[in-house]
């Protein structure tokens, strides 16, 4: 089968949703079909957002003579508007400033009459574009939730295997660890207000971002118990997943989240939020990990106890890595292509 | 945005007034700024002027007057607006606007009638026959969009020429409360509320009460409501051999004792004919009661869904299928009630006829800019490469919901 994965590209950023489309290419020709990535850059200024999608929407993949695309694979906004006839989604997230972050710190949208009818344009598309597919995928229950409700269509949850480490389980050092970019709603911060309330708890912060300036002020004076490494390379990575006590994981809401797989596959507990969103699909509550009220004196509490009760941690962190082993490329592959 | 918004309020005795005071802090939770403009005051600076239009001269003519003034997005509560607009023209003085505005919807023809009109030599048009000359005109001119309640008044704006957009959007209903009963006995008890006239088929009513009585002599029925000048509801009843054993009146009520009254009822009557194309707030209540409803078939009523309201044809059989279907409603209440409340719940939610109302508003204020903006991108990239017709590339963004 000849397959198209589309996915939109902010120039020189490349995260989790590159990552799940590269990986889909990859196990796509690993089991005999040709794939390949369908990208366009991608920008969402004001109404800049209506242009990208407007783009997205002139492309009708067709394939060329002799060699037609039996398949398109669209992955998030606005990539989902191009025109094929066997068009699946497979959904990482709509444009959240037009959705759930409108009228919130994270939306982008003014009161405006220009900015109101910018993000009325959006829904208009997303209800065209999904009213095409073939079927729709969703990454995860908070995503095909959203779909829902502000879109009114239906979503068969269908998570993605992280990415490829060579996962391990080396025991605990101790420390929590956090993999994330350093944006503000995946709340870093309150991991280090965490470990200020609680003098045992050592953190290695992982990643990059806008707010590192910030939490590395907001972290000092704590001799040393807070690490930032800024970006890691894999086999660091997988390492430091290796021989952390328990792995944090709390944005606002988040849309689906790969680092709990990446944790459960190192066979460690996983500590977030009620507030999660998407995360909270597979972190459970004395199952997979502890979810906490979005407060550092709870969240601080809950990981001394990891600290204090290691035969516990460990427990939960092989319930976790039984689920984290059931999602897998055979499995989203047979699903997407059925 | 910040939205200028006519309409009467309570405790104007007016339906749209209730309807606004039911919207409005709805609305507010998701406008940024809602300016309620009362009569005679200077119209504020907004982004987007709402115009509630009703076809009460007393209750809407200075609502039509801001319209004039400053257009905007028209509720279209009721279709037919003749009695409206004679009121703002001839009950102002000014039977030269009537002339006018009868000419400009049907021609020649509708001058030399709103002559006769005006030379006493024909019957007031909006109390004889306005269901054949709405008169809607003067007022779709004015809107940069409507707002309408029903398929049924979407089609008739249409049909009188209307092009701008119009959203359709459910009358909303009233937060689910605890409604102590009244404590009325019948069996069944018939409920009728509203002004009493020709118009609400109360004659039709009455003698279909009458055949229900014969099979069920404990039945009572409950008119709340003032009777129309010209009805005379007493000679009626009497004629009918109604007499105070069956027959509970109550004239104009409060809003608490209403809910109390409909809440004690068996099964509701709401029957209209002609229908002016509005909405009834009184059916919303008795659907959300979970109420047996009787309607005419006919207008909106014909849109409720068949296994949520019992539907009357206005032919010559009316009365017995009011009796007929007051005798199922009463043997089918459970379903009936369930049915209807579950619609209500679901089309009629306050919050999701907000969110209609915000996406509308948005859209009056700020569409047409965004899509002017978007054509003049796609032209000038067109032109930039050399194409002259980008046409095609329009109907692309236009099938995307972009433009």
């Amino acid at each position: 089968m000849r397959v198209a994965v589309c996915r939109p590209q902010v120039p020189f950023v490349y995260g989790g949703a590159e990552i799940v489309a590269d990986d889909l290419v990859a196990e796509l020709r690993l089991r005999g079909h040709e794939a390949e990535i369908v990208s366009v850059p991608y920008g969402w200024e004001g109404m800049r957002v209506l242009d990208h999608a407007f783009i997205w929407r002139l492309l009708e993949l067709k394939g060329s003579p002799g060699k037609p695309i039996d398949l398109a694979i669209a992955t998030k906004f606005p990539s989902y508007g191009l025109r094929h006839p066997n068009k699946v989604v497979w959904l990482l997230h709509q444009f959240r400033q037009a959705y759930d972050f409108d009228r919130t710190e994270f939306g982008q949208f003014s009161e405006s009459p220009l900015d109101r009818a910018t993000r009325l344009a959006i829904e208009r598309f997303d209800r065209v574009a999904f009213g095409e597919a073939k079927r729709i995928f969703a990454t995860s229950g908070n995503v095909a939730g959203r779909l829902k409700r502000y879109s009114g269509f239906d979503a068969q949850v269908l998570p993605h295997p992280p990415q490829k480490l060579a996962y391990r389980t080396d025991g605990s050092d101790g420390f929590v660890l956090s993999v994330n970019r350093l944006d503000r709603y995946k709340r870093i911060d309150l991991l280090i207000e965490a470990a200020k309330a609680e003098p045992g708890l050592r953190a290695v912060i992982v990643g990059e971002g806008p707010e590192r300036g910030r939490l590395e002020q907001l972290a000092s004076g704590m001799n040393g118990r807070i690490e930032f490494t800024g970006r890691v390379d894999p086999d660091r990575l997988a390492d430091l997943y290796a021989r952390c006590l328990a792995v944090y994981y709390a944005p606002v809401d988040e849309d689906f989240g790969m680092v709990p797989y990446e944790a459960f596959l190192s066979a460690k507990p996983v500590v977030t939020t009620l507030d999660a969103g998407g995360p909270l699909d597979v972190v459970r509550e004395g199952e997979t990990g502890i979810v906490v009220a979005p407060d550092a004196a709870e969240l601080a509490r809950a990981c001394a106890h990891l600290a204090a009760h290691p035969d516990e941690a460990r427990t939960l962190g092989e319930a976790g890595k039984a689920v984290a082993e059931r999602v897998t490329w055979d499995a989203c592959i047979d699903a997407l292509l059925s | 945005m910040k939205v200028a918004y006519y309409s009467p309020m309570p405790p104007s005795r007016s339906g749209i007034a209730d309807y606004s005071a039911l919207l409005l802090p709805a609305l507010r939770e998701r406008v940024e700024e809602i300016v309620v403009v009362e009569p005679g005051k200077r119209a504020p600076r907004a982004d987007l002027a709402l115009y509630h239009v009703g076809n009460n001269p007393e209750a809407h003519g200075w609502i039509v007057d801001a319209l004039k003034r400053r257009p905007g997005v028209v509720v279209l509560h009721e279709l037919v607006l003749h009695h409206l607009i004679a009121g703002i023209t001839i009950g102002r003085g000014h039977g030269r606007g009537y002339l006018d505005a009868m000419e400009r919807d049907y021609g020649v023809v509708g001058r030399l009638l709103a002559l006769g009109v005006l030379d006493n030599l024909l019957p007031l048009i909006w109390e004889t026959q306005p269901e054949r000359f709405p008169l809607t005109g003067t007022v779709l001119d004015l809107a940069e969009g409507l707002i309408v309640h029903s398929s049924y008044v979407e089609r008739g704006a249409r049909e009188a020429g209307y092009g701008g957009p119009i959203w359709r959007i459910p009358h909303p209903t009233w937060p689910e409360e605890t409604i102590e009963p009244a404590e009325l006995a019948g069996d069944p008890l018939v409920g009728c509320f509203g002004y009493l006239n020709m118009n609400k088929r109360i004659p039709q009513l009455l003698e279909g009460f009458t055949l229900l009585r014969q099979s069920r002599p404990g039945a009572r029925l409950l008119l709340v409501g003032d009777a129309a000048e010209r009805f005379d509801l007493d000679r009626r009843l009497e004629r009918l051999g109604i007499g105070d054993e069956a027959l509970i009146r109550e004239s104009y009520v409060s809003e608490s004792r209403f809910w109390a009254l409909m809440a004690a009822c068996d099964v509701l009557v709401n029957l209209r004919s002609p229908t002016m194309g509005e909405t009834s707030g009184s059916v919303i209540r008795g659907l959300s009661l979970g109420k047996p409803m009787l309607v005419s078939d006919l207008g909106w009523f014909a849109e409720l869904p068949d296994g949520v309201a019992l539907k009357i044809p206005v032919d010559e059989y009316e009365a017995p299928t009011i009796a007929a279907a007051l005798e199922l409603a009463t043997a089918h209440a459970a379903e009936l009630g369930a049915a209807a409340r579950e619609y209500v719940r679901g089309e009629h939610d306050l919050g999701r006829v907000a969110h209609a109302y915000v996406s509308a508003l948005e859209e009056a204020a700020g569409g047409e800019a965004v899509s002017n903006a978007m054509l003049l991108r796609i032209a000038q990239a067109a032109t930039d490469a050399g194409l002259d017709d980008p046409s095609e590339i329009v109907r692309a963004a236009r099938a995307a919901g972009l433009v």
